[in-house]
């Protein structure tokens, strides 16, 4: 297996992964988006709220609120020894606001320095002249496959390597034409795509149904990946790709250990 | 007020709706907007460009 990456920044990823069998790639791909362990808000105890929102509304926004923690040192509830809650499994952020005033993600304050929302800018409501906002927020470990609240990987997908091959090419340029994505150039011996150029073919076979000689083919490796991985920030980008290779080790473990006590 | 996450995707969008509501005011073409916000998917998109504020509407009548 081998993986190269082309782009890595904290909320983006873009990489091939090679020698590799769709098999694997659809399951990082799907572990990415549902089995990863991320924080978010599941309670909130409301002491005051005068908003235009009403309380499940407000509940609502507060829970997709990404939040950044380290899940490493957290369980979810369901999994912790403890009889009702415990730092191991809840974390409460307190937030307090008065009107006029637009309420932001980065106003709550959290009982834990190191777990805050991921994102200081989200606007959670307006508030008007006098209205008051109060509440408490109780945050628990949770995986995307539950509710969306707790998914860290947005959209991550992949493609198989594309693969156009040129035979006896009569330098029509008919191909370079029918491109929806301009990636044909004409070469020395004719029509030829690029290496990087190739990561953008969509395997649309116009090219080869528009070449009078059938000179292009159009085929896939099936053995190599093109994913592309966006993070909702509570993880980078390279967190939420170990985190659901983590996530997937643990799962085989699990069946290794019942095999092993069969 | 803007939903925090896409209904489709799942991706936050509110973190970038009022740098988005802002330089559509200051007369930039959303289009080029949302692409320099890396906003790239049309599902985010639309959650953007169709999205009214109706807080000032409702909040006579609290
Ligand atoms: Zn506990
Ligand atoms: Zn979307």
């Amino acid at each position: 297996m081998k993986i190269e990456v082309l782009e890595m920044s904290d909320r983006f990823a873009k990489f091939v992964l090679s020698d590799a069998s769709i098999a694997f790639a659809n399951g990082l791909r799907r572990a990415m988006l549902a089995e990863v362990p991320t924080l978010a808000i599941t309670e909130v105890n409301l002491y005051n709220n005068t908003s235009v929102l009403y309380d499940e509304q407000l509940g609502l926004r507060l829970s997709l609120i990404p939040i950044k923690a380290n899940t490493d040192e957290l369980v979810p509830k369901e999994e912790c020894m403890c009889d009702d809650n415990c730092p191991a499994c809840e974390v409460s952020m307190t937030l307090s606001a008065e009107g006029p005033k637009m309420v932001y993600s980065g106003d709550f304050v959290s009982s834990d320095p190191e777990i805050f929302p991921s994102d200081e800018n989200i606007p959670i409501v307006e508030l008007k002249d006098g209205q008051q906002l109060f509440l408490e927020a109780l945050a628990h470990v949770g995986h995307g496959k539950n509710h969306s609240r707790w998914q860290a990987g947005i959209a991550c997908g992949y493609k198989t390597y594309p693969v156009v091959t040129f035979h006896n090419c009569d330098k029509c340029r008919s191909c370079i034409e029918a491109c929806p994505k301009d990636i044909i150039q004409m070469g020395p011996s004719g029509a030829e795509i690029q290496d990087n150029d190739m990561l953008e073919c969509t395997l649309c076979r116009s090219c080869a149904d528009v070449c009078g000689i059938n000179a292009i083919t159009v085929d896939q490796d099936e053995r190599a990946f093109i994913f592309n991985v966006e993070s909702d920030g509570s993880y980078s980008a390279e967190e939420l790709i170990q985190q659901a290779s983590k996530a997937l080790k643990k799962k085989s473990d699990g069946m290794l250990e019942v095999l092993e006590h069969f | 007020m803007i939903p925090v996450r896409c209904f489709s995707c799942g991706g936050v969008i509110a973190n970038k709706w009022e740098e988005f509501k802002r330089r559509v005011y200051e007369g930039e073409s959303s289009d080029t907007i949302l692409d320099d916000l890396r906003v790239t998917r049309y599902c985010c998109r639309r959650m953007m460009l169709s999205h009214v504020e109706l807080v000032d509407t409702i909040a006579p009548y609290y």
